[in-house]
């Protein structure tokens, strides 16, 4: 009981200091406030996009090209090498062999290179087999289409493998970038509001210096006189790290109406949403821990100082 | 209560502040530390609240060693003395009240007792009805007397009074003595340091300081005995 009232003491002496001088506060939430909404918007638009292209419809395509010298036997046996390959690797695919006669048909029909084609005199494409894949979830998956492919490329009378994958994995590759990017800001910036939380509690030390040395000459503890500003460290971060939530929700309203648009254009309803209620308790925790650490290092410092 | 054994201050190689002080004080002793400015009284006093460590010699204090005493058994040490300073230090921020309940908010008590017991002490000292102005409002005795409520409020055991007459007139500085007095009419050890012999008549034992020594000590028992000469 003793414990909580001390606590409850801490918290409203850490309110009537913030209240004694508001302006100086606000303008300490304002600079914390901008050094987390940066980490905060680019955490809400990764965490947007990530489902996006996690659930993106993967169905890459591998197209096998045979060596023109092998017989159309030799190229129906490959059928079930490549049926035992995929079934070694736990994939699915729909297999469809192209005869080098209707892919040559294909062409003269959809390119309306026919007169072009009938000056080469004989058929220059090889018989082919097509995988359409499927049992992909999520472009992180791409790296085993390699591997197929490799097992693929090995087989005899294969010319060429294609793999129509590489886009997914370019976006596999930024979005890892983009999230090390982020998590490098958020350190940064974590550290920057850190700095400014400890700047603080030094200066608020220094002023209620006469007050700190009078306490402890009554009888105050090392734990009553470090709490309120341990609580005026947490209360700058929370503060700060709410209105960063605020500014990055406001931010998405002009931000959606772009991107609507666009979405439109692909036939996608696509739109970024404002961080939900877990996240939100979670980026407000972690605005208040940052204040919190710099107070305690600040009190750490300059405290001890004083003793 | 009190026990001086030997006690040396030394702040640099040349300069002490008190050399060789020994002194008991018995519990709910009345104890004036006369003698000028520079004299050691302070340092005394500083040394009994632990706010300063013996450079030599041993002192303990209601049975605590202040040459061993760590940082964190010293607020509990504080908790059972009253302080009052030759500025009285109070918080200018704050109301009277608020200045007095202080020593009750940090030992943790509840607000609505600190609150009574902060009134009470403000009553001793005949100033309750200032309890809700600020400090700066009120007069130097005044502030004084405050000061002398907030060093009672938790019924310390000992009140140790630096110079609480300085920069007082006679008047006030005769209120803020009885007012200390009367306190030690209820059994609480006193130490008061001044450096005025004027207002030294009445008191009850005496120790007069000259450059961090004890050069007399005076003891009003039944035989009025001069306890050491130095």
């Amino acid at each position: 009981m003793n414990w909580l009232r001390q606590h409850f003491f801490a918290l409203g002496d850490a309110f009537s200091h913030l209240l004694r001088s508001p302006g100086n506060f606000i303008l300490n939430v304002l600079v914390v406030c901008i050094a987390l909404a940066l980490p905060f918007a680019g955490l809400t638009v990764l965490q947007n996009v990530r489902p996006v292209s996690e659930q993106l419809s993967v169905q890459p395509e591998i197209s096998i090209f045979l060596k023109m010298n092998v017989s159309r036997d030799q190229a129906a046996a490959l059928d079930g090498a490549i049926r035992t390959i995929l079934k070694e690797s736990g994939s699915i695919a729909k297999i469809e062999f192209t005869p080098r006669e209707k892919a040559f048909a294909a062409l003269k029909n959809k390119t309306g290179l026919s007169d072009v084609l009938a000056t080469l005199g004989e058929n220059p494409l090889p018989d082919s087999y097509v995988l359409k894949m499927s049992g992909f979830e999520n472009a992180m998956d791409a790296d085993k289409i390699d591997d197929i492919a490799g097992k693929l490329t090995a087989m005899p009378g294969v010319d060429t493998v294609q793999i129509d994958s590489a886009w997914i994995k370019r976006l596999a590759a930024l979005l890892r970038v983009l999230r090390l990017v982020l998590i490098f800001l958020g350190i940064t910036l974590g550290a920057v509001v850190v700095a400014v939380v400890f700047n603080t509690i030094r200066l608020q030390v220094m002023t209620q210096y006469e007050e700190i040395e009078v306490s402890r000459l009554l009888g105050a503890t090392n734990a009553f006189i470090h709490r309120p500003f341990y609580y005026t460290g947490a209360l700058l971060g929370l503060c700060a790290g709410a209105l960063a939530l605020g500014l990055v929700v406001l931010a998405l309203q002009p931000l959606n109406l772009a991107i609507t648009e666009f979405a439109r254009l692909y036939a996608s309803e696509f739109r970024l949403m404002p961080p939900d209620l877990t996240a939100t308790i979670a980026l407000l925790g972690l605005s208040a821990l940052l204040g919190l650490i710099g107070a305690m290092l600040s009190v750490k410092r300059h405290l001890s100082r004083l003793t | 209560m009190i026990e001086f054994a030997k006690v040396s201050k030394q702040y640099s190689r040349d300069v002490f502040a008190l050399r060789d002080i020994t002194l008991s004080i018995r519990k709910g002793e009345l104890l004036f530390l006369a003698g000028p400015s520079g004299a050691g009284k302070s340092t005394m006093l500083k040394m009994i609240a632990a706010m300063e460590r013996p450079s030599g010699g041993t002192l303990t204090v209601s049975g605590q060693s202040i040459n061993t005493i760590k940082p964190s058994g010293m607020p509990y040490l504080r908790r059972n003395l009253g302080l009052i300073f030759q500025q009285q230090r109070l918080l200018h921020d704050r109301t009277i009240l608020a200045n007095v309940m202080l020593p009750l908010v940090v030992t943790g008590a509840a607000r609505s007792d600190a609150e009574r017991r902060a009134r009470a002490a403000l009553d001793k000292v005949d100033l309750l009805d200032k309890a809700n102005a600020e400090p700066q409002e009120l007069s130097g005795g005044e502030q004084q007397r405050v000061a002398i409520a907030r060093a009672i409020v938790n019924r310390p055991q000992i009140i140790l009074a630096d110079e609480p007459t300085a920069n007082l007139d006679r008047d006030n500085a005769n209120k803020v003595l009885a007012a200390l007095k009367s306190f030690h009419g209820v059994g609480v050890t006193c130490l008061i340091s001044t450096h005025d012999d004027q207002y030294l008549s009445g008191a009850e034992r005496i120790v007069y300081l000259d450059r961090g020594r004890i050069v007399d000590s005076w003891h009003n028992s039944a035989n009025d005995t001069l306890e050491t000469a130095r």
